[in-house]
């Protein structure tokens, strides 16, 4: 139970797949305009992750080597697919949002990593918690960046204003090099969190 | 061998996986695409509609929107512009039987978050309302025309502006009357 337990957490901060493994920053950086973007990318990424890593634990013992990684990058395309057209058809809002970004789930390093680095080597329950705790770590990142970025690039926060209309706010945060400059502040922030801890 | 056969039925379980979950989404799927449009109808009208006549041409769509006594309350049209910041933008626009604007809808586009995308906040719609092809030059105030441009947003103020003209025009060519019909 303390080893299910230990997956579980790794993900949320010490091994976090974007502030620590750096993985699948595509969609981290194109998407965290808003915070409700980033929290929608969050959860559709969990939901093909939870999907490939319990298809890639059950089945990775009857693909052999030479054709795994083909084999898993169909799976996960085909798991985005499914997301993408259960989104159109029972969230068009968020669609318009995300539309042309969940496609672009397939080539998340993130999956296809924990694939590879996990799900294949480990059985269907630990694969599945692995899943869970990548998940949450992957949103809770995309959520803070993006919410950061909302707050000072747009000044609003799930799109309710919090400065009024005319006020300026920090736009070069609702722009690429915004996601990059953020990005860098929280690995920043986390690191020297983490030294500070390390040295007690 | 034995790789070969395998790839093949992963791709086969795939394929047949996406066959179905296609099959059960496309009727949720042009569903909610209908019904998103007719929020958007309903938005641009400052009033409730009863009923809703659409007019198709070969260059765009007209939505006619009638009172429960079938009196013509407002026209929406369908109309685009390719001088966005990124291309496309598609707007849906809605005049009063005289043609004058109520409001109009982004309906599509991929301008910048936080700058370009403020076409289509009320603060900058608002301009627009009132306001007929006849009267107004349509262009932004900085080619001389009548409509503020966003700050830091010109691209995407010019290109709504051409968007919405192109749209009155469309309904004066589908309209000549100026009561409509």
């Amino acid at each position: 139970m303390n080893e299910a337990l230990n997956i579980l957490t790794r993900g949320f901060v010490r091994e976090n797949p974007v502030t620590k493994m750096l993985l699948g920053l595509c969609p981290v950086l194109a998407v965290t305009t808003s915070a409700v973007n980033g929290l929608g990318m969050g959860l559709a990424t969990t939901f093909v992750l939870l999907g490939s890593n319990i298809v890639i634990s059950l089945t990775a013992k009857v693909i052999p080597d030479t054709v795994r990684i083909p084999a898993f990058v169909l799976v996960i395309a085909t798991f985005v697919t499914i997301v993408d057209l259960l989104i159109k058809a029972y969230s068009p809002e968020l669609n318009q949002a995300l539309g042309i970004f969940i496609p672009l789930i397939v080539v998340n390093c993130m999956i296809l990593g924990r694939a590879e680095a996990f799900a294949s080597r480990n059985g269907i329950w630990y694969s599945v918690i692995d899943a869970v705790g990548m998940g949450i770590g992957f949103t809770l990142a995309l959520f803070v960046l993006s919410a950061f970025r909302e707050v000072l690039g747009s000044g609003t926060i799930f799109n309710m204003p919090l400065v009024g209309e005319d006020a300026s706010t920090i736009l070069v945060f609702a722009l690429p090099p915004g996601a990059f400059a953020g990005l860098g502040l929280i690995i920043a922030g986390l690191n020297a969190l983490e030294k500070k801890k390390g040295g007690k | 061998m034995r790789p070969i056969i395998t790839l093949t039925i992963v791709g086969l379980i795939a394929a047949a996986l996406l066959a179905t979950v296609e099959d059960l989404t496309r009727e949720p799927i042009a569903l909610a695409k209908a019904e998103m449009k007719r929020k958007a109808i309903e938005e641009i009208f400052p009033f409730g509609i009863d009923s809703l006549k659409n007019v198709e041409t070969p260059k765009t769509k007209f939505y006619e929107a009638y009172d429960k006594k079938g009196v013509l309350k407002g026209i929406a049209v369908e109309s685009a512009t390719t001088l966005g910041y990124s291309g496309k933008i598609e707007i849906l626009l809605g005049v009063s039987p005289e043609k004058k604007i109520f409001d109009y809808k982004v309906v599509y586009h991929l301008e910048t978050p936080g700058l370009g995308d403020k076409i289509d906040k009320p603060k900058y719609k608002e301009q627009f309302r009132g306001r007929a092809l006849e009267g107004t030059v349509w262009k932004v105030k900085k080619d001389g025309g009548e409509i503020d441009e966003l700050t830091a947003a010109t691209i995407s103020s010019r290109a709504v502006t051409d968007a919405v003209e192109r749209g009155l025009k469309y309904i004066n060519e589908q309209y000549p009357n100026s009561e409509g019909k």
